[in-house]
């Protein structure tokens, strides 16, 4: 356990010092970067504006721009917004509320469909249903998420529950097909053949084998909630951290945009490393 | 499934005819403002009316399809091209360089793609010409898009390298370029083709989300993102549902890629 946990951090180190170098970067490299408002001020005097472009002078070194960037995040300075003229962080503990909600509303009414009917599909094996819960997700599966999120603020319906129906086709696509490669194992087929009924087979013999794979899919799960929050917070008006990247990559404003990627990134990698951990720990309580 | 998949295969070439034939269907071009007429309702010359500025809807959403339709799989391709290579290469080498590359596709993996793709989007010039907008769209969607299918890519070459034809191969003294020519290529073009035709509709969708949020492709030259961000004006949307349209023809479209992925995944 202690090998994996080291392995899992040591791999989270290595993503999170990989994604700050390509978003210290993305910033340096952005057009605009050498430049500061402060050099149009009337108010300062020639020393001053010297001063502010020999600062922006030793951020042209990429090296040492990276040092001072890796710095400040250590100290968890997320640095400012030059759109907002807020501090990151500040930013963040207003809008990440707003965002883990909707994430945990999606998520769990996404899961709760996707699992009910892969698991109804399965069990009772009724063409119609079977039919139209293929239907269900091979529709919202193909929606961009902007494009339902219209569709919802024209009926007036909760955005969040936009996020759930896309998530719900993943979830529900895995599952079935995890369910019926469990169900076409021999010992489920033993099971069968004996006289178990459905309801046991999938209780005693398929759902101990689906089950680490399922818990597998929630840290990816999380990914796909915040792939598909951006597009629906912009297009309801929701203040999350989506409406706030969005409103970033609109004003140029590569500080707040390259934050909130990491912050995002580092939330994904967690629950991912989370989910395997756990999946470890079923699998072994299994065997 | 037989006829569903008939009619999955009949929308598509439909849709090959219409975008190929676009210039016949719509004669006025996806520019041409008729000025006397701003959003006009669906009359035999519009047959979907017009929008603010009086262009034909109808014209606009035959082209941006093909905009959306024809980009869309050569930005696939880019990115089954550049999997096909890392993964090719992180499989066939091992060891170390298996560890960097998967490294990387684990970076890729774990920003949420349209985080990414905005991001990159932001530091590029966002008043460039529409034709520049098209390219830099589309290549970043190759570009940023090819994680997830270059670890696919990765466990194939790495379980054929332990297969026994490879061993047999090597041992009669194949060198690597012929190795990779003679033995995993030809046994990769399966994963490689269900990898491109995957990530089709999912390049289409991203840029229906990307241009609905304004940062797709540039005005004048529709795509179907960009068609999306008209009914935003959502108080116009409904004695107008027509307007729907491009989002209906969107769904239409990808689900009958979908059914026939289906399909095409368990051939490969």
């Amino acid at each position: 356990m202690l090998r994996f946990w080291g392995w899992a951090l040591l791999r989270l180190a290595a993503v999170m010092i990989m994604a700050s170098f390509a978003g210290a970067m993305l910033m340096r490299i952005a057009p605009g970067f050498s430049s500061d408002d402060q050099e149009l001020n009337s108010g300062l005097s020639a020393q001053s504006i010297q001063a502010v472009r020999k600062a922006h002078l030793a951020d042209a070194n990429i090296p040492h721009f990276y040092a001072q960037y890796i710095g400040s995040l250590m100290k968890g300075d997320l640095g400012t917004s030059r759109s907002l003229n807020q501090p990151v962080k500040q930013l963040l503990r207003e809008r990440l509320p707003v965002t883990l909600e909707n994430l945990g509303f999606a998520l769990g009414v996404g899961w709760l469909l996707g699992l009910a009917l892969a698991i109804a599909a399965q069990t009772w094996n009724i063409r119609a249903l079977t039919f139209l819960a293929n239907g269900l997700s091979g529709t919202f599966i193909s929606t961009p998420s902007a494009a339902l999120a219209l569709v919802f603020l024209l009926l007036r319906w909760p955005p969040a529950f936009a996020a759930a129906l896309l998530v719900f086709p993943k979830i529900y696509r895995y599952t079935q097909n995890l369910l019926q490669q469990s169900s076409e194992m021999p010992h489920v087929l033993t099971a069968r053949a004996k006289g178990a009924g459905p309801w046991r087979v999938l209780a005693w013999h398929v759902a101990p084998i689906a089950l680490p794979q399922l818990i597998a899919l929630v840290g990816v799960s999380i990914s796909i909630g915040i792939g598909v929050l951006l597009p629906i917070e912009v297009v309801s008006d929701v203040a999350g951290i989506g409406q706030l990247a969005w409103q970033a990559a609109q004003s140029r404003d590569l500080p707040l945009l390259v934050n909130l990627t990491m912050v995002v990134t580092f939330v994904t990698v967690c629950s991912t490393l989370i989910s395997d951990a756990v999946q470890r720990g079923v699998t072994r309580s299994a065997a | 499934m037989k006829a569903i998949r008939f009619v999955a295969i009949a929308v598509l070439a439909l849709t090959a005819f219409t975008i190929l034939g676009a210039h016949y269907l719509a004669p006025a071009g996806y520019e041409q403002q008729f000025r006397e007429l701003p959003q006009a309702g669906p009359s035999a010359h519009h047959i979907l009316g017009t929008d603010d500025v009086g262009r034909d809807r109808w014209a606009r959403l035959l082209y941006g399809m093909r905009v959306s339709l024809v980009l869309a799989p050569l930005a696939a391709l880019f990115t089954t091209v550049l999997a096909g290579l890392v993964g090719g290469i992180a499989g066939y080498f091992g060891g170390w360089t298996e560890r960097c590359c998967k490294l990387l596709i684990d970076l890729f993996l774990s920003v949420p793609w349209l985080f990414l793709l905005i991001t990159v989007r932001a530091v590029l010039p966002l008043n460039i010409s529409p034709e520049a907008s098209v390219t830099v769209t589309f290549a970043l969607l190759g570009l940023l898009g090819w994680a997830a299918s270059a670890r696919v890519i990765c466990t194939g070459a790495k379980d054929l390298m332990k297969s026994e034809f490879v061993w047999m191969a090597r041992a009669s003294g194949f060198s690597g370029l012929k190795l990779i020519r003679l033995h995993l290529m030809p046994n990769l073009r399966g994963a490689l083709l269900a990898q491109f035709w995957i990530s089709i509709p999912v390049f289409i969708i991203a840029e229906a989300n990307l241009g609905a949020l304004g940062l797709g492709v540039a005005e004048p030259l529709p795509s179907l993102g960009s068609l999306l961000r008209e009914l935003q004006d959502s108080v116009t949307l409904r004695p107008e549902p027509w307007r729907l349209l491009p989002l209906v023809v969107l769904i239409v479209v990808i689900s009958s890629f979908q059914i026939l992925l289906n399909k095409q995944e368990v051939r490969s």
